[in-house]
Formats: structure tokens, sequence, C-alpha cells
């Protein structure tokens, strides 16, 4: 049994492929999915998708999104994704010092929900290229 | 010349088409939360309809000159929606996308403008975010009440209205509606396809609503409804602000390839 795994972006579709199984992370913790899960929505956290395909695991970093899980067929909508391969760790690394620096800073409502955003979306990025 | 301005509105149609899929799946989760949750009072940040002090008004400006008249009938239409607002008593704040509208606002420092975001050939999904962005946490932060966005909606070959719709709050069921309370579905989209008919560039206008009658009603939510609003509503918010800017790629181009066909015409009749 074989679950197909679109991740989509306004603009274009990341990734279109067929998956064994693939973990996510979501408020309470993670979730995973193998073929004849149940039809399900589940609102996503900012952080990593994790793909098994073909026995390796492949890594994406998710900013803001939510996964649809229909017959065997997983749908993530996503405003921007980036795979692990297409991550620059030295940009990376230098975009989650700043975003650090910001979030101890701020000052502000606005500000303040702007560096929330920020922070974990680069951190996210990190991570992504750090796990194996 | 005209196979240049050509070929940006097939890129601009492709973009729009692949965004489909995308917006296809959002609109068919955005209906099943609704049908969940009628009954229930949504409190969502991005739905919280709030007595209006400060409006944002996001215009959407091409980047050529080339366009003549084009540009300049929305900055008129900025320019009548500030003084509006003004009348009304309410505070206001300019966020200018595209450079003939941010040296026209540059122009003018008594008007406020929080953000300059430079347009380009064709919007990609990082533009959108741009905005997004700076549009959500104006309204989260309570910064402002309420988002405009005025731009160019397209009628036909030779006919472009200035509209404003009212980008936040969004409504639950996703509805854009424009500043006179005009709503459209979220479920409805309109498409154009510049075809030739009698050697003559035309294009053609059709809707297509979504098939709402065959989403699966067994839809079930891992996390409660509301949360899953939103998570959902933000990347809603994205794809109707590209969905618009794409509109817009494919209005500036017209211009541009009427003003050729009319060349080219001169050219013949010679």
């Amino acid at each position: 049994m074989i679950l197909n795994l679109f991740v989509l972006t306004p603009s274009r579709i990341v990734w279109d492929s067929e998956v064994k199984e693939i973990i996510l992370s979501i408020t309470s913790g993670q979730i995973g999915a193998l073929p004849n899960h149940a039809p399900i929505v589940i609102a996503v956290d900012i952080g990593i998708l994790r793909m098994h395909l073909n026995d390796q695991w492949l890594t994406m970093a998710l900013m803001d999104s939510f996964a649809r899980i229909g017959k065997n067929e997983i749908i993530i909508l996503v405003n921007d994704a980036e795979k692990n391969s297409d991550i620059d760790p030295q940009e990376a690394h230098q975009s989650l010092e700043i975003a650090e620096a910001a979030l101890r800073k701020v000052e502000g409502k606005r500000k303040t929900i702007k560096a929330n955003l920020a922070f974990p979306q680069s951190r996210t990025r990190v991570e992504t290229i750090n796990v194996i | 010349m005209k196979l240049v301005a050509a070929a940006k509105v097939r890129r601009a149609q492709e973009a729009v088409v692949n965004a489909r899929p995308f917006s296809e799946t959002l609109v068919e989760v955005l209906y099943s939360i609704n049908e969940q949750l009628q009954t229930e009072d949504v409190d969502v940040p991005l739905t919280n309809v709030r007595p209006v002090k400060k409006v944002a008004l996001v215009v959407v400006t091409g980047d050529r000159g080339l366009c003549g008249g084009f540009n300049n009938f929305i900055l008129k239409k900025a320019e009548a929606r500030i003084k509006e607002l003004k009348t009304l008593g309410l505070d206001y704040v300019v966020i200018s996308v595209g450079k003939k509208g941010n040296s026209y606002f540059l122009r003018r420092p008594e008007i406020p403008v929080d953000k300059f975001i430079d347009g380009s050939n064709l919007p990609t999904a990082k533009e959108a975010q741009a905005i997004a962005d700076d549009v959500f946490s104006l309204f989260v932060s309570e910064e402002v009440d309420k988002v405009e966005l005025l731009y160019t909606k397209f009628v036909s070959l030779v006919k472009s209205d200035p509209v404003i719709h009212t980008l936040l709050p969004l409504s639950p069921k996703g509805e854009i509606c424009d500043i006179n309370g005009v709503c459209v579905d979220a479920a409805e989209d309109e498409f154009f396809r510049l075809t030739t008919k009698e050697g003559k560039l035309t294009v053609e206008r059709d809707t297509i609503r979504a098939e709402t009658a065959d989403f699966s009603p067994i839809l079930q939510f891992e996390q409660d409804p509301v949360q899953i609003l939103d998570a959902l509503l933000p990347l809603y918010l994205n794809s109707q602000i590209l969905r618009i800017c794409l509109g817009f790629t494919i209005d500036g181009a017209k211009p541009r390839l009427l003003e050729r066909f009319w060349r080219l015409l001169l050219v013949l009749r010679h």
C-alpha cells in the first residue's frame, strides 16, 4: 500500500511523490501517517516534515501549514516549504541568529508578533539541515 | 513585441492554474469546517470584527510607465478613498506595492506609508507573503482594524475597473467582499483565457464554481475546528493576495498588447 504525498504552495507543487510514511509536527507533539490512515484534517505547526521513501528519510522545512489526509493521499498546504537539500546552512544559521536577537530585543505588540513568527521559521530551517 | 506581452499573460495564466490545486483544497476544508461550526461563534484573530478606527490601504500598481492612464486610475482611486476615510474621521496607513505607486507615495510624505514593496514582472508567492505578513501583523496587533486592497479588476481586453476589496477581517466562510458589501463566494473562481478570434486577440472570461456538493462529509479534525481554522486562514489570505496580484499582471500586460496591436494595424494600413 502506498501513500501519495503532495506538498502545495500557492504558486506551485513543491513535492509530489509516493512515500511509505510521513511524520509531522503539530502543536500537541508529532503525528505519523502510514498508508490507510483515517481521513483527517490537521493544523500543522511550523516545523519539520519527515518523509520515508526508498529506505531513506528526507526532511523538509514547513512554514505554517495544514494537512489533509484522504484515501492514501496526503495534501499539505503551506505558504512556503524548503527541502533540506535546498537550504544553505550558513544563510540559515545567520537568519537564526538575527531572529534570535530580534526576539530578545523586541518591543511593541506588532514587532513581537513578527518576531514570534520569524524565530520558529528560522529555527526550523536550521533543524531541517541538522537532522540526519 | 506582441509576443512578449502575450507570453507574460500566458505565464501569469499558468501561475493562476498552478495555484488552483492549493486554493481548491483550501476551499474544500473551509467549507467542511463551516458546516461543523454552523451554530458556534467563531473567534479567530483574522476574522475579528471590531469598531474601525484605522484602516490599512494596500495599493497595488504596475511597474512600467507604458501602461499609460492605467496606474493613474488606481492612484486617483487611492486618493479618493483616503479622502473618504478622512471625512469619516478614520485614521489610515498605506502599503504600497509596485514601482509606480512607490515613487508616487515617496513624493508625498504627508501620506503615511507603512511599507514599500517592490512589484515584479510575475508576482511570486514570496511577494504575496511579504504583503500578507505585513497586513497580518498590522491587523492582529490591532494597529489597524480593517485592511482594504485596491487593485484593478479585469473586465475585458479594453476595460478594467479599479476595485477596493476588504481583505481583513476575513469572513469565516472565506467570502471576499468589496466595500459596498457585495460578496463573492470562496468557491467561485474567475479565470480568463487569452485566445484569438478571427485573427484578433481576445480574452474569454469564465467563472467556475468548485464542486461543493462532492466534499467528503466524513472529514474528521485532529484538533478543534477553530484551531484548524486558525491555521487555515493565513494560508487563505496569502492565496487571495497572490490571486489578485496575478490578475493584476494580466491587466498590466493588456494595454501594452493593445498598443502594439494598434501600431501593427497602422503599419499594415500603410
